[in-house]
């Protein structure tokens, strides 16, 4: 294909707003697929994003356009919409020259339609906005239209679409041709070539996901990772239509798969630079930065002989994920596990979720916690991302904490109640802006550890879930924290720790203590449960001893159901952690992350 | 050798609330149809063994009318009985009428078991027992003159609202119907019954066991003894047919929703009426291997006074209890006790007893 026929491009969007549904019509309308192979999403490739609703891994796809008697390359390089995943989304962008911006009809623009756009337009990318769900009866394109004009779009850029009818598809592919601009790379140059993504298979070993910047790759030149150093020969090209395609070579302004027969997962590092080792090119391309992981959580196997297949899964899991971070700890508590590190919420929920379903590992994961600085009375600074690693009170000179500036975006109905818990979570107030007359932004700056919390929940119990939300970290700020501990049985349970601010120590205790209550089952003798800051008890709730646990009757013999009966109580057991001599279910260790009042 | 045979009537004039086992309402034509396909069950099931114990169960079994009494009876000739077997038979005490009496004790019933559940006409209602209390001394007068000498009466307690003052008024009553054998249950609010279904509640915790304490207490002032989780008797009137499920020995169970034991499998038969006429009798078979006959073994003879005869034991399975589940541990915490080579759950932790058994069959040994 010649270059200027080629155009590479994502589709970028606040969560929910038609960004797969919109891929697949794509592809459905470059024939690249049959109505009737089109299962929903067909580019979510895990189960997993496709029963949430989210795009977690980028995948890329090669679609033919036909158009005026030319034939057209597409390369389709799906993003994840959420904010925890912009580390991806900018590695997607950088094998870009354009991007569409979906806004839903009937939500207008959100929180991450912003952010998206702003890293879209770092990335010097050509914009396409686009207006979906049009023939939903709550459509309103004439208020989205201003609200784009708003943030600096002109009406007649703006594209309109119904993903579910095709409404519009044909005009968004056109408009993909006529102002995306093809790449520009050079063919003759040395090869040059992105390390977008990768991820392991378990037949094929590590497979990458790659974009030609300059020069041509071929099947069975030998390639060096410029900054590993790593060499290897190239076993197969191909590309997805979706389904996947063997070819021979890849040339500048192209996307593909890369197999190279590499098992060791630490020689990939996405964002790496391939050339050929015996034609290297001079400079590698500028990657990425790494990105920091904002919030920690311990992640432990509730079947201790499964810690080094946790180990393998993150280890796999961290190959097309380079955001996540875990170092082995040990737990009193909890015994073997890992401490791991996470870009924000949702990036951690979804790990966890992939550690269980897609390697079978059932975990247990501590409450989250943000990275603190904290000085010492002998003026070295150390680093604490979990409460158990936090010093003696008397040793620590101040603490420091991690704050983001968060944008909320929110029909100006709710303002008041929002403005009342951004001050309850500690919040500053920035500025507040009216999109229209009835939509409104508002900033504020926040410790990130409040919004760890339970910032999400409260919002959208606030907003009745219409207000969106997105967040970057700005620096730290001292506080007046502390490490609280829960007792159990007057032991401390190192994995039920935390670190709060002062003010809000007592009614936390206070919340998980009652929480606990709820939550541990009556034991053969009474268990206190203490909240405690330095040996100091807070608070204090008692789960009363077992006084009934009897199958009272055995009517007609039927034995085998007292039986069954017996069986699910010995696996419920089965499932308890014992601590000391207290059983304790899993669920209490993320008691601690939930403020919601017991019921 | 099956000496035991379980028999169920599924048919009732009234539902109770609480009640989850397997009923239907009474009809004529149902109970004629139920009775034809029961006969079959049993020609197709019983080998001829002699039976020490029969339990006629339900539903309410003496609301059957006479001549279908009469039939079930001319059913059941077919088994063998022994001299002194113990045959029950389960009812409301107003359908137990003189005429029906005297044709129980004339086909060999020599026990009755009568659903009292509670003395208070709120609870009663509550429970969906309509049902005049009044008549039971009356009753109990007339089934001891035609020669009954072996009656059981049901309690339930720990119903939302009973307090410890109603609990003593039940109690009360029922001792002064001197009868041989009492069952106490606490309510247990089932899926699928109508109690659940309104949104019934357990009571506290702490005040059923207090309830359950007093009635331990007052129970055995009175000369019963508990020899059974929730069964009292004068001495020499255990309930034989309870205790061959407690002794985990094999039994039949014939009629809609039984269950029984035979040849290491246990069976639980349709709770479907049209399958059950149909002579689709069976629902599920568990095969018990060796290692299920223990577990059953251990679960069902802990729920006895005794508890597991460790000599027994070993005669059965040819090895000592302590090499398939350590129960050392448990010993050493009081919660199980090891006396003249029984091993037995101590009474006052009789009400912690399935903590007690799973904890048990956690101390499995493997190897």
């Amino acid at each position: 294909m010649k270059q200027e026929n080629i155009r590479n491009f994502c589709i970028i969007a606040h969560i929910d707003h038609g960004k797969s549904t919109l891929a697949d019509r794509i592809l459905e309308y470059t024939g690249s697929i049959d109505k009737r192979e089109l299962k929903n999403q067909m580019l979510d490739s895990m189960d997993l994003e496709r029963e949430r609703g989210i795009t977690i891994k980028l995948n890329a796809v090669e679609l033919l356009y036909h158009k005026d008697g030319e034939d057209y390359q597409f390369n389709l390089i799906d993003t994840p919409g959420h904010v925890d995943f912009s580390y991806e989304v900018s590695r997607s962008l950088a094998a870009c020259e354009g991007a569409i911006l979906v806004v839903d009809a009937t939500q207008g623009v959100e929180a991450q339609t912003l952010a998206n756009l702003y890293l879209a337009l770092d990335n010097h990318l050509t914009i396409i906005p686009v207006i979906n769900k049009i023939d939903l009866p709550s459509a309103n394109p004439e208020k989205v239209i201003k609200e784009l004009e708003n943030i600096g779009f002109s009406a007649n850029e703006i594209v309109l679409t119904s993903a579910k009818t095709g409404e519009g598809i044909i005009s968004l592919l056109d408009k993909i041709i006529e102002v995306i601009p093809a790449p520009k790379g050079n063919e003759k140059a040395p090869l040059k070539a992105l390390i977008f993504d990768s991820l392991f298979d378990s037949y094929k070993g590590v497979i990458t996901s790659i974009r030609i910047m300059d020069g041509i790759l071929r099947k069975g030149d030998i390639i060096r990772m410029m900054e590993t150093g790593a060499k290897y020969d190239v076993v197969g090209l191909s590309i997805n239509t979706p389904k996947e395609k063997s070819i021979d070579v890849l040339r500048a302004g192209e996307v593909g798969y890369l197999y190279a027969s590499i098992k060791s997962i630490s020689d990939v590092h996405v964002g790496d630079t391939i050339t050929l080792d015996n034609n290297p090119c001079l400079e590698k391309l500028p990657g990425y930065q790494p990105m920091r992981p904002t919030v920690y959580c311990g992640i432990y196997p509730v079947d201790p002989s499964k810690f080094e297949d946790l180990r393998e899964a993150l280890n796999k899991l961290k190959l097309n994920d380079a955001a996540l971070t875990f170092e082995a700890e040990t737990s009193k508590a909890l015994g073997f596990g890992f401490r791991c590190g996470f870009l924000g919420l949702l990036h951690m929920d979804v790990m966890e979720e992939r550690v269980t379903r897609e390697f079978g590992i059932e975990l247990i994961a501590t409450s989250p916690s943000v990275v603190y600085e904290v000085e010492l009375t002998d003026h070295t600074k150390i680093i604490v991302d979990s409460p158990h690693k936090m010093p003696r009170r008397e040793v620590i000179s101040k603490i420091l904490e991690p704050y983001v500036k968060c944008s909320i975006f929110s029909p100006s109905s709710y303002i008041g109640p929002l403005m009342e818990l951004c001050q309850e979570k500690r919040g500053n107030f920035i500025g507040m802006d009216y999109l229209d007359t009835e939509r409104v932004t508002i900033q504020y700056e926040m410790p990130l550890s409040e919004i760890v919390y339970d910032f999400f929940d409260r919002l959208k119990s606030c907003t009745k879930g219409y207000a969106s939300f997105d967040y970057e970290i700005i620096g730290y700020k001292e506080s007046n924290l502390v490490k609280m501990d829960i007792l159990l049985n007057g032991e401390i349970v190192d994995a039920l720790s935390v670190i709060v601010h002062k003010d809000f120590a007592y009614q936390r205790g206070r919340i998980v203590c009652e929480k606990l209550k709820e939550i541990i089952p009556r034991q053969l003798f009474e268990v206190p449960i203490q909240a405690a800051i330095y040996n100091h008890v807070i608070a204090r709730e008692t789960v009363k001893a077992l006084r009934k646990d009897v199958l009272a009757k055995c009517y007609g013999g039927d034995i085998t159901r007292k039986k069954k009966l017996l069986e699910k109580q010995k696996e419920g057991k089965k499932r308890m952690k014992k601590i000391g001599s207290v059983d304790i279910p899993q669920e209490a260790f993320l008691s601690v992350l939930s403020s919601k009042e017991s019921s | 050798m099956i000496k035991n045979c379980y028999i169920h009537i599924p048919f009732c004039k009234n539902i109770c609330t609480y009640c989850d086992f397997c009923k239907m309402f009474y009809n004529q034509n149902m109970v004629f149809n139920y009775l034809n396909a029961l006969e079959k069950e049993i020609q197709s099931t019983y080998q001829g063994e002699e039976l020490e114990t029969i339990y006629i169960g339900g539903g309410t079994p003496n609301c059957l009318n006479v001549e279908e009494l009469e039939r079930l009876f001319q059913i059941l000739s077919i088994l063998h009985k022994s001299s002194n077997m113990e045959f029950t038979v389960e009812g409301n005490i107003d359908y137990f009428t003189e005429e029906k009496l005297l044709l129980f004790k004339k086909n060999g019933v020599n026990r009755l078991s009568i659903g009292i559940e509670s003395s208070n006409p709120e609870t009663l209602k509550k429970l969906g027992r309509n049902l005049d209390i009044s008549l039971t001394k009356e009753g109990i007068k007339k089934a001891r003159e035609i020669g009954f000498s072996n009656i059981n009466v049901d309690l339930i307690y720990a119903i939302d609202g009973e307090c410890n003052h109603q609990l003593d008024e039940d109690i009360s009553f029922l001792l002064s119907l001197s009868v041989e054998h009492i069952s106490t249950y606490s309510l247990m609010i089932e899926d699928h019954t109508i109690l659940k279904m309104q949104g019934e509640k357990n009571i506290d915790e702490d005040l059923d066991y207090s309830m359950y304490q007093t009635i331990c207490k007052k129970l055995k002032e009175n000369g019963y003894l508990h020899y059974e989780i929730s069964n009292f008797s004068k001495k020499g009137y255990y309930s034989k047919h309870n205790l061959c499920y407690w002794n985990n020995q094999e039994y039949y169970g014939f009629g809609l929703g039984a269950s029984s034991y035979l040849h290491d499998k246990r069976i639980t038969n349709t709770r479907s009426y049209s399958k059950y006429i149909k002579g689709e009798f069976v629902k599920e078979i568990e095969n018990v291997g060796i290692s299920e006959k223990i577990e059953y073994q251990i679960l069902l003879n802990l729920r006895k006074k005794e508890g597991i005869s460790l000599e027994e034991f070993k005669r059965l399975y040819k090895k000592e209890l302590i090499s398939f589940y350590n129960y050392s541990s448990l010993l050493k915490e009081g919660l199980l006790v090891l006396e003249n080579n029984y091993l037995f759950i101590p009474e006052d932790k009789w009400y912690i007893s399935n903590e007690i058994i799973v904890r048990l069959l956690g101390c499995e040994v493997y190897g």
